[in-house]
C-alpha cells in the first residue's frame, strides 16, 4: 500500500479523533453491558423475587450444564433443527445455482427475484408461513383438499415432528437464496477453460461436475455452511412466531429458551449465564471451523 | 454465458443435430427447474398479497379462491384505523431511518481512520468481526436492565442507539472497502488546495463514494426494519415496530385474524422487495456479512 506524503504528515491525534465516536458507543452499548452481564452470571439476581442479589459463584453455570434438562434439551433441539436445515439449504442452493449458471437470458432478474426471501425478516417469513399452515384457511390445507391429497383439515403444529419439519421448511425457504447467491458467485469464478479441456478429454457433463465443479466449489460451500450454522445458533424470531417453542418445547432453541428464562421467568442472572454458555458454544464452533479451513488450505498448498 | 454447455464449437463435440436437440432439451429443463424454484420462493408472497385483498366471500369459499374476484383494500383500512397499524408503520420507518443515518455518520470516520491510517492495526478489524458474530441474546439481558434503570425502554432513542451500535461492524467493514478503492491523490489535491482533512472528506470523498454509502445505508435500513429481539423486549405500546405488531396476531390461535395479519405482513416485507432490486449487485457481499441482520 502506498503511503502518501500527507498521510505521513498527519497529526497523531487525528485517527483517534475519527474513530472515537464509534469506539465510545461500542464501549457503552456493547462492552460495558457484556461485562455487567458476566458479573450478573455469578449472582442470583431474580427480578420476580426482588432487586437484592449476592454472589453465588459458578452455581448458575453448573445448573445450566448438569441440572437444567430444559436447557440441555434446547441444545439438542437446536442441533435437530440446524442439521437438516443446512443439508436442505446446501443441496437446494447448489441445484438452483447450477441451473442459474446455465441461463443465458434474464439471469439478473431471476436471481434478484429468488433472493427476496433472504431479505425479509424471519418474523415476517414465519408469519406468512404460519398463515399458510393455518388449519381452516391456510393455503396448504386448502390446496391439499382441492387436489384431493388431504381429506381432513390437518393441524401441522399439533405434532412435534411436523412442527420441526415446518420450522426446517421455513428456514430452508428463507435462507436457500443466500446459499444460492454464494454458490453462484463461486461457480462463476471457476475458469471456463477447465470445462473445455475436460470435454476435450472426453468427460461427460456428470464427470466434469464431479471432478471439476465440486472440488473447486468445496471451499465456497464450507464458508456458506459455516456462516449459516453460526446464524442458525441464534434462531429466535422464526420460532417466536411459528411455534413459540411448542408443542411441548419440541422446537425450543437455545436463544428462545434464554429469552423465556430472562423475560418470562425474569431470572436475569441465570439468563445471563445461559447467554454466556451460548457465546462460548458459538466461539468454539467458529474456531473449529477456522481450524478445519486452515488445514484444508495447508493441504491444498 | 453458459458453463456446462458452451456455444463455441469445440473439438470433441461436433455441433450435430443430436447435440443441438440435447442442448434444447437441457435449456428447457433448466428454465422449468427455475420456474419451479420461483413458484416455491415467491408463492407465499403471492398468497399473502391476494389474501390481504380478499373480501369475506372469497376468503371463506371452498374450493378456495386463489385470485380475489373483487379485490378491496378494506383490510388495509382496518389495519390502519382499528389496529393503529399506521402508527406502528411510522414507528418502523422513523426508527429505521434514524438508525440508518446515525450508523452511517458514526461509521464513516472510523472506516476512514482504518482505510487511510490503518488505525488499530489488524486488531480493530478482528474486534469488529467478533462483535458481528456475537449473539444478540447475550446483549439483550444487560441492555434491558440498563435501559430500565435509565428509563430508555419504550423510547425511539434507546432503540436507535442499540441499532446504530450493533450495525457499526457491518457498516465499517463495507465502507473500508469503498474508501480503499478511492484514489488518495484526489484527496491530496484537495488538501494541497487548502482543504482541511474533514473538508476533503465531506466535500470530495463523500460525493464520490456516495453510491457505496447508499448501499450501506439501504442494508442498514433493512436490517433495522427486520430486527425483532431488541424490538420486542425494548419497545412499549407507543414505540412498537411492525415486527412486534405482526406477532400480536399469533395470539388468536390457529384461526387468527387473516385479513389484517396478511396486510401487515405485506407492509412488513415491502422494503425488502424494493431493496432487493436496488441492491442486486451487492446482495452476495451484503448478505454474506450479515447485512440484513441487526
Amino acid at each position: 500500500m502506498r503511503i502518501s506524503a500527507i498521510a505521513l504528515k498527519r497529526r497523531q491525534w487525528e485517527p483517534f479523533a475519527f474513530a472515537t465516536p464509534a469506539l465510545v458507543l461500542i464501549a457503552i452499548v456493547i462492552v460495558f453491558p457484556l461485562a455487567y452481564s458476566f458479573y450478573l452470571s455469578f449472582q442470583d439476581f431474580d427480578l420476580s423475587v426482588g432487586p437484592e442479589h449476592s454472589f453465588v459463584g459458578f452455581r448458575n453455570y453448573t445448573e445450566a450444564l448438569f441440572r437444567d434438562h430444559r436447557f440441555v434439551d434446547s441444545v439438542w433441539n437446536t442441533v435437530v433443527l440446524i442439521v437438516p436445515s443446512l443439508i436442505g439449504e446446501l443441496l437446494l442452493g447448489l441445484g438452483i445455482a447450477l441451473l442459474l449458471s446455465r441461463v443465458v437470458h434474464g439471469r439478473p432478474i431471476i436471481t434478484a427475484l429468488l433472493a427476496i426471501p433472504a431479505m425479509v425478516s424471519p418474523v415476517m417469513a414465519a408469519m406468512a408461513w404460519r398463515m399458510m399452515f393455518g388449519v381452516k384457511y391456510g393455503a396448504i390445507n386448502n390446496m391439499g383438499r382441492q387436489l384431493g391429497l388431504l381429506d381432513v383439515y390437518f393441524d401441522w403444529f399439533s405434532s412435534p415432528v411436523m412442527s420441526i419439519v415446518a420450522v426446517v421448511l421455513v428456514e430452508v425457504w428463507q435462507n436457500t437464496p443466500f446459499m444460492m447467491l454464494v454458490l453462484l458467485a463461486g461457480l462463476q469464478s471457476i475458469p471456463q477453460e477447465l470445462y473445455e479441456s475436460a470435454r476435450v478429454d472426453g468427460a461427460s457433463p456428470w464427470q466434469s461436475f464431479w471432478h471439476v465443479t465440486l472440488p473447486l466449489l468445496k471451499f465456497t460451500m464450507v464458508v456458506g455452511v459455516m456462516i449459516r450454522m453460526i446464524d442458525l445458533t441464534k434462531l429466535f424470531g422464526l420460532i417466536f412466531v411459528l411455534t413459540f417453542g411448542g408443542p411441548g418445547g419440541a422446537t425450543e432453541t437455545v436463544a428462545f429458551n434464554t429469552y423465556l428464562v430472562g423475560f418470562k421467568d425474569f431470572r436475569m442472572s441465570y439468563a445471563a449465564a445461559l447467554s454466556y454458555v451460548i457465546v462460548l458454544g458459538v466461539l468454539i464452533l467458529t474456531l473449529v471451523f477456522q481450524a478445519v479451513q486452515r488445514r484444508r488450505e495447508a493441504r491444498a498448498a | 454465458m453458459s458453463t456446462l454447455v458452451s456455444t463455441r464449437p469445440s473439438v470433441a463435440v461436433r455441433p450435430g443435430k443430436r447435440y443441438r436437440l440435447r442442448r434444447r432439451v437441457g435449456d428447457a429443463l433448466t428454465y422449468l427447474g427455475l420456474a419451479a424454484a420461483l413458484v416455491f420462493f415467491l408463492g407465499p408472497f403471492f398468497w399473502i398479497v391476494t389474501t390481504s385483498l380478499k373480501g369475506n366471500n372469497d376468503f371463506f369459499a371452498f374450493p378456495p379462491v386463489w385470485i380475489p374476484s373483487e379485490p378491496s383494500l378494506a383490510h388495509y383500512e382496518g389495519l390502519f384505523t382499528r389496529a393503529s397499524g399506521l402508527r406502528y408503520f411510522m414507528n418502523s420507518l422513523t426508527i429505521s431511518s434514524m438508525s440508518m443515518v446515525s450508523a452511517l455518520v458514526v461509521s464513516l470516520p472510523t472506516a476512514y481512520a482504518i482505510a487511510r491510517w490503518r488505525f488499530g492495526g489488524g486488531f480493530l478489524g478482528t474486534f469488529l468481526l467478533v462483535l458481528r458474530m456475537l449473539p444478540a441474546i447475550a446483549l439483550i439481558i444487560p441492555v434491558y436492565l440498563m435501559y430500565k434503570q435509565l428509563g430508555l425502554t419504550n423510547s425511539y432513542f434507546g432503540l436507535v442507539m442499540i441499532y446504530t451500535v450493533v450495525y457499526i461492524p457491518f457498516a465499517v467493514w463495507l465502507l473500508v472497502g469503498f474508501l480503499r478503492d478511492f484514489p488518495v491523490e484526489i484527496e491530496e489535491a484537495a488538501m494541497i488546495d487548502g482543504c482541511s482533512r474533514v473538508g476533503a472528506l465531506v466535500r470530495v470523498v463523500v460525493p464520490i463514494i456516495a453510491p457505496g454509502m447508499a448501499v450501506v445505508a439501504l442494508f442498514a435500513f433493512i436490517a433495522t426494519w427486520n430486527e425483532f429481539l431488541f424490538a420486542v423486549v425494548l419497545t412499549g405500546i407507543e414505540t412498537k415496530t411492525m415486527m412486534v405488531l405482526v406477532t400480536t396476531y399469533t395470539s388468536g390461535g390457529t384461526d387468527m385474524f387473516y385479513g389484517e395479519a396478511s396486510a401487515s405482513v405485506v407492509l412488513g416485507v415491502l422494503p425488502a422487495f424494493v431493496v432487493a432490486f436496488m441492491l442486486q449487485r451487492y446482495l452476495v457481499k451484503g448478505l454474506a456479512l450479515g447485512g440484513t441482520k441487526g
